[in-house]
């Protein structure tokens, strides 16, 4: 992108009409994602992100570490604490004498994991019982409206800590827990979405056709409401992971010895006068993330704007 | 004659608005024969188009029936209501609003043969490159966005997927109103042209009276939710009896404007009730020059007057006499 500096609006409606197939607006909403520097560079530090995950054994095996594995002659020093970063451990090591490196690696599954699987399960229930809600109104908008005020109302944190030490700590369990108290919002998002769309002429050309209600609110409605459900989406992911790594440091996340950013930190806590990398790998790899995806969400919100007809964006 | 294709009896359609009641569509009969045009005018909010979507079933009666081609479909389930949706078809007023942003043109035409399970993907994608050449559109564009189209392509995208399934009917909702004068020839010119070639019946609405003379057989004239006069288009441009009609046709603009001296222009005081208060009696009678004492109390019943013929029926005590004016002055002489 950065060989072609400038486009001139012009040009740009040049090649929207001189293609037959017809831009649509998720392909234009892509092109001016494209351009957008900072949200491309965010997309790159996710997808490094992503294979960091996905390849986590390779550190392993390149390191010769397995992620549990716990050295206390090479990994601790004389007096038992952690060891600082040198040409073994790159990262440094742990209290009890694990690759902080490789910990990382294998946390990020389990962020990355959590985050995407407890966003998309968000955004499924969220989506369905806006639409629902917006769309048939009536009692079941009623019932629906009432459980996300319920929703919203209670204590997160106080609710998951106790559904957590009822049902104990499991990767199961914090994705339902997470997902139990985000759908709310986006329910509420996509239900005053809907209830603007369903007033359009469209639906109701749809109906004199004689589509049905569940296909007007698929095939109509639901393409409409994405834009702001991708943008929500996007910048939900990193508030997912964070309160992931804030369960796991409340000591709510995954049962030891399972790597997880959270959880590393929460073991930091009592070494950082100490071993300042054991505290700061493990944050700065949560930072990264999370900063990373809500620049991303930024750029997905600027480029799926409503305005979709504005084909250069202002720099 | 042959029997009608849609007929309305006594539809009436309120609306609740906070504590008060409006009665958008109060009492109107109607009947539409095999391949009229009938043209419905009124002014803006007399509710024309409630009564369009109470025919089309869009909005569900609060009074009357709805007969279509002989089937009573006035309180058909949307289930039920299916078969009749394929004969009847709307075309909506606003070409922005009516056509879905995120589908592609093709997807949208083809909307009502992928709903009723018409052939499969390719024969449905043949039928809809066939119908955009039909109305006017290069079938190439199949894979555009409605954001790619003028005002008046997507008035014809309209137009191309109301006759997909070949309806009998099609409700024409100020089809043309969204559009500049010169798109508006255009896309009259072409629904015409698809009434002699598919044999289509039209419920043509509009507040344009020139459009009306040029596209209807017969005319109804809406005020405040009722039928004040009904007849032919010769009848209502030569001979109408209701004051209200004649000072609407008083406003169409002459084709020859040399002969334009000829036309009494004639200008109602104030502006139109709300239908949640209407007037007393006659819904017109606070605008109407010719208001008598007998207007306030008593509500006229549509029914031929002064010896017309039974098709051309008025609402008004005190209807017109052919040849004579509507002239406030002179009748408060009389008076």
């Amino acid at each position: 992108m950065s060989l072609h500096p400038v486009v001139t609006a012009e040009q740009e409606l040049e090649e929207v009409h001189s293609d037959v197939v017809g831009r649509g607006p998720w392909a234009l909403a892509w092109r001016r994602l494209r351009a957008d520097r900072v949200a491309m560079g965010s997309l790159a530090v996710v997808v490094l992100m992503v294979l960091i995950a996905v390849f986590a054994p390779v550190f392993a095996h390149i390191t010769g570490h397995p992620p549990n594995m716990q050295y206390h002659q090479a990994g601790l020093t004389p007096d038992g604490l952690p060891k600082a970063p040198n040409s073994t451990f790159w990262l440094g090591t742990d209290d009890l004498g694990r690759d902080i490196l490789v910990r990382i690696a294998y946390g990020a599954r389990i962020s990355l994991g959590v985050g995407v699987v407890a966003t998309l399960l968000t955004v499924v229930v969220g989506v369905v019982l806006g639409l629902l809600a917006g769309f048939l109104g009536g009692f079941v908008d009623l019932v629906i409206a009432r459980l996300v005020d319920l929703v919203l109302s209670i204590p997160f944190l106080l609710v998951a800590i106790a559904l957590v030490s009822v049902s104990g700590p499991s990767l199961t369990i914090t994705v339902l827990v997470i997902s139990m108290f985000s759908w709310a919002s986006m329910a509420r998002i996509v239900r005053g979405q809907v209830l603007f769309l369903k007033e359009r002429e469209f639906v109701e050309a749809a109906r004199s056709l004689g589509a049905s209600d569940l296909r007007i609110m698929f095939v109509d409605v639901l393409p409409n409401v994405l834009a702001p459900v991708i943008v929500y989406t996007t910048l939900l992911i990193p508030v997912v992971i964070i309160v992931q790594a804030t369960l796991s440091f409340l000591g709510l996340g995954l049962p030891a010895p399972a790597a997880d950013w959270g959880g590393m930190i929460s073991e930091a806590q009592n070494y950082y006068t100490v071993a300042w990398w054991f505290v700061l790998f493990p944050s700065l790899a949560l930072l990264i993330t999370t900063i990373a995806f809500n620049l991303l969400g930024d750029g997905v919100r600027d480029a799926v704007d409503p305005r979709i007809d504005r084909l250069v964006r202002p720099r | 004659m042959s029997d009608p294709l849609l007929v309305a009896e006594h539809v009436t359609k309120t609306f609740a608005s906070g504590a008060h009641t409006v009665r958008a569509v109060d009492d109107v009969s109607l009947a539409i024969e095999p391949g009229e045009t009938l043209g419905l005018v009124g002014e803006t909010g007399c509710g024309k188009s409630t009564l369009a979507r109470c025919v089309a079933r869009l909005y569900p009666l609060s009074g009357g029936s709805v007969q279509f081609d002989g089937h009573d479909i006035s309180s058909l389930s949307s289930r039920r209501m299916r078969p009749y949706r394929r004969e009847m078809q709307v075309i909506f007023q606003d070409p922005y609003g009516s056509l879905n942003p995120r589908r592609r043109v093709g997807s949208i035409i083809g909307d009502g043969l992928a709903i009723h399970r018409v052939g499969d993907g390719a024969e449905r994608r043949k039928q809809v490159q066939h119908l955009m050449e039909v109305v006017g559109l290069n079938p190439e564009h199949y894979n555009r966005f409605p954001a790619d189209f003028s005002g008046g392509q997507r008035q014809r995208i309209g137009v191309a997927r109301a006759l997909a399934l070949r309806p009998k009917l099609i409700i024409c909702d100020e089809p043309v109103s969204a559009l500049d004068v010169s798109i508006q020839a255009q896309v009259i010119n072409l629904l015409l042209d698809l009434q002699s070639e598919f044999r289509l019946t039209y419920l043509f609405i509009t507040h344009d009276l020139s459009i009306v003379r040029h596209v209807s057989s017969r005319i109804a004239v809406m005020y405040l939710g009722r039928i004040v006069e009904t007849g032919t288009v010769e009848d209502l441009f030569t001979t109408s009896r209701h004051p209200y009609t004649r000072a609407l046709l008083s406003a169409v603009p002459p084709a020859d404007p040399d002969a334009a001296d000829s036309r009494q222009h004639v200008v109602l005081p104030g502006d139109l009730p709300s239908p949640v208060n209407p007037p007393s009696g006659c819904p017109f009678h606070p605008r109407c020059p010719r208001r008598q004492d007998d207007c306030v109390a008593t509500m006229p019943p549509l029914e031929p007057v002064l010896d017309d013929d039974p098709e051309h029926l008025t609402a008004c005590l005190h209807p017109l006499r052919t040849g004579e004016d509507l002239h406030p002055s002179r009748q408060d002489g009389a008076a």
